[in-house]
C-alpha cells in the first residue's frame, strides 16, 4: 500500500497551476496599461483605409520602366548594389570578428583581454545597424562604401559574439595528438583546428549574409546605398508601381539567398 | 617549383608499373577560390571600396564619438517619453505578433495532417512578408494609419508574427508525437490534445523565441522614427541634423543601457522559463 501513494497524494503533488495563472494575468494587465499609454490614433483618417486598394492596385501592377530600367537609378543596378554591400559586409566582417574571437575565447587569451574584447563586443552589437549608417555617412561620405563599412561593423558584432562559443569548445586533444605526431603550427592550425571551426564559421556567416542583405534593403535611407532610399521615397511620394517593382526584386533578392544558404547550412549540418 | 604550384590547377597523371595511366581526382576548390576572391574584387570596385579614404577620414568617426563623450544628461527629460515609446513599442508588438503566431504555428506544421493547400499558401505568404524589412512595412502602414507609435507597433507585429511562426513550425515538426497519438486514441479532442500532449513540449520554445523576438525588435523600433512611425529615431535624426553631439550621446547612451539590460533579462529568464 505505502509503495504507491494514493490519488490524493499525487493530486497534492500536482504544480499549482494558479500562481502561474497570476503571472499572466499580470502580464495582460500589463500590456493593456501600456497599450493605452503609448499606441495613440490620433493620426488615423478616413482616407488612409481607401490607401490601401490603390497600393495593393500598385504592388501587383509593377512599373514595368522601373524593371527594365539597366541604368544607375534601375532595379536591377539597385538591386546588385544592395547585394554587394551586404556580401562585402559579411566578408569584412568575417575577417574581423575570427581574430576578434580568438582573443575573446577564454582558453587561448588571458582572462583580462577576454573581458576587453567581449565588452567591446557587446557595446558594438548594442546600437541598431542604422546609427553606424549614419555616422560613416559622415565620415566617408555618402554611397556604397558606407553601406559596406555599416554592414562590416553589425557582422564583427554578431559573428564574434557566435564564433566565441565554437572556439571555446574546441577539443585540446585534437592538438595535443597532432603536437605529440610532431607536426608543426601551420599543421596544427589547419588540421587540428580548422576543421572543428569550419562548419560552424560557414554557417554562422551564411545566416548572416542573409540578415546582412536585408538590412542593407533599409541603409539607403540614410544615404548609405542600396535600394532602401529609392523604395521609402516610392512609398512616401505614393507612386505604388515603381514601389511595387521594387518590392518584388527585393522579396525574390532575400528570398533566393535565404533559400542557398539555408540549404548550404542543412548540408553542412548533415541533414538532407 | 613552378610545376608543383600549377599542379593545384590540374589533376596529376601517374605512370602505374603495369604501364597503366591515371589520374588524381579533379579538385574544382581553387577554381572556386579564384571566382570568389574574382567576386569580391567586382564587388568592391562596383561599391566603391576605397581604404585610402577610410584611412584618411577614419579619424571622423572617432571625433564623432568624442563629440559624444560628456553626454547631455539634461537632454533625458526630453527625450524620455520617445525611449519608453520605443520599449512599449517593441514589447506590444511582440506580444501581439507571438500571441497571434502561437495558434497558427500548430496549424502550420505538417505532423498534424491538416489541410495541404492551405498550409503551403500560407507559408508561401508567410516567407514574402518575412523578406520585407521593418522600416519597410512600417512606411507603408504609416501612410495607411498616420504618424505615430499605432504603424510601429503594427509593423513590428507583423514582423514578430512571421518569425515566430517560422521558428515555431519549425520545431513543433520535430516534437515526440507519441503523447499526442495517445490522447487522440482516448477520445480527446484535438484542442485537448495539443493543450495537454504538444504544448508542454514547445512551451519553452516559445518563450524563448518571443524573448528573442523582443531582443531583435527593441534595436528595430529605435529607427522606425525615421519613417514617422514613433519612437526614438526622430531624435536621432533631428539631434543629429543640428549637431548636437551631446544630446545624440545621450540617446546612443540610453539606447546602449536599454539594449544591455534587456539583453541580460532575457538572457536570464531564458535560464529560468526554458529549463524549469
Amino acid at each position: 500500500m505505502s509503495a504507491y501513494p494514493s490519488i490524493e497524494q499525487q493530486y497534492k503533488k500536482y504544480p499549482k497551476t494558479w500562481v502561474q495563472f497570476i503571472i499572466y494575468a499580470v502580464a495582460a494587465f500589463l500590456v493593456v496599461a501600456i497599450w493605452n499609454y503609448t499606441v495613440e490614433f490620433e493620426g488615423y483618417t478616413e482616407r488612409g483605409f481607401s490607401i490601401i486598394g490603390i497600393a495593393l492596385k500598385g504592388l501587383v501592377t509593377p512599373s514595368w520602366a522601373v524593371i527594365s530600367d539597366l541604368s544607375s537609378s534601375g532595379l536591377l543596378y539597385m538591386l546588385f548594389e544592395t547585394f554587394a554591400i551586404g556580401f562585402l559586409g559579411t566578408i569584412f566582417g568575417t575577417i574581423l570578428a575570427i581574430p576578434l574571437a580568438f582573443i575573446s575565447s577564454r582558453n587561448i587569451a588571458p582572462r583580462f583581454v577576454n573581458l576587453v574584447c567581449l565588452t567591446v563586443i557587446t557595446v558594438i552589437r548594442s546600437f541598431p545597424s542604422v546609427m553606424y549608417g549614419i555616422m560613416f555617412v559622415k565620415t566617408v561620405g555618402p554611397g556604397a562604401f558606407a553601406g559596406v563599412l555599416t554592414m562590416t561593423i553589425g557582422s564583427v558584432g554578431m559573428l564574434a559574439k557566435l564564433l566565441v562559443e565554437s572556439v571555446e569548445d574546441i577539443d585540446p586533444g585534437i592538438v595535443e595528438a597532432l603536437d605529440a605526431a610532431g607536426c608543426n603550427g601551420f599543421e596544427k592550425v589547419r588540421y587540428g583546428i580548422m576543421p572543428q571551426l569550419s562548419s560552424g564559421i560557414i554557417s554562422n556567416v551564411l545566416y548572416r549574409l542573409d540578415i546582412n542583405v536585408k538590412n542593407a534593403s533599409v541603409l539607403g535611407l540614410v544615404g548609405a546605398g542600396g535600394i532602401g532610399a529609392q523604395l521609402i521615397f516610392a512609398i512616401q511620394d505614393r507612386r505604388w508601381s515603381d514601389a511595387g517593382a521594387m518590392l518584388w526584386g527585393l522579396v525574390i533578392l532575400v528570398l533566393l539567398i535565404e533559400v542557398i544558404s539555408t540549404r548550404i547550412r542543412n548540408a553542412l549540418a548533415g541533414k538532407d | 617549383m613552378l610545376e608543383d604550384l600549377l599542379q593545384i590547377f590540374y589533376p596529376r597523371t601517374y605512370t602505374l608499373g603495369n604501364g597503366k595511366t591515371v589520374r588524381e581526382k579533379f579538385n574544382p576548390l581553387p577554381y572556386v577560390v579564384i571566382a570568389f576572391i574574382v567576386f569580391i574584387i567586382f564587388c568592391a570596385n562596383f561599391t566603391g571600396v576605397n581604404f585610402k579614404v577610410l584611412m584618411e577620414k577614419g579619424h571622423n568617426f572617432f571625433d564623432m564619438l568624442y563629440k559624444m563623450i560628456p553626454p547631455n544628461w539634461g537632454y533625458w527629460k526630453t527625450m524620455q517619453k520617445a525611449m519608453l515609446d520605443t520599449i512599449n513599442m517593441s514589447l506590444l508588438g511582440s506580444v501581439f505578433g507571438c500571441l497571434i503566431a502561437l495558434p497558427v504555428s500548430f496549424y502550420l506544421s505538417s505532423n498534424f495532417k491538416l489541410n495541404k493547400t492551405y498550409l503551403v499558401s500560407h507559408r508561401f505568404v508567410l516567407s514574402l512578408l518575412r523578406t520585407l524589412p521593418t522600416l519597410v512595412l512600417a512606411s507603408f502602414l504609416r501612410m495607411v494609419l498616420g504618424i505615430g507609435a499605432l504603424a510601429g507597433t503594427l509593423a513590428i507585429s507583423v514582423f514578430s508574427y512571421t518569425i515566430c511562426v517560422k521558428m515555431m513550425y519549425e520545431y513543433i515538426e520535430t516534437i515526440d508525437m507519441g503523447a499526442y497519438e495517445a490522447l487522440q486514441s482516448t477520445g480527446a479532442s484535438r484542442l485537448k490534445c495539443i493543450i495537454s500532449a504538444v504544448w508542454p513540449q514547445v512551451k519553452g520554445y516559445f518563450y524563448s523565441t518571443f524573448l528573442y523576438c523582443f531582443e531583435s525588435n527593441v534595436k528595430s523600433a529605435a529607427i522606425l522614427g525615421y519613417v514617422g512611425a514613433g519612437g526614438i529615431g526622430l531624435n536621432i535624426s533631428g539631434q543629429l541634423t543640428l549637431r548636437k553631439y551631446g544630446n545624440l550621446g545621450m540617446v546612443l547612451l540610453a539606447m546602449m543601457v536599454t539594449i544591455m539590460v534587456l539583453e541580460a533579462a532575457a538572457r536570464y529568464a531564458r535560464r529560468k522559463l526554458v529549463t524549469g
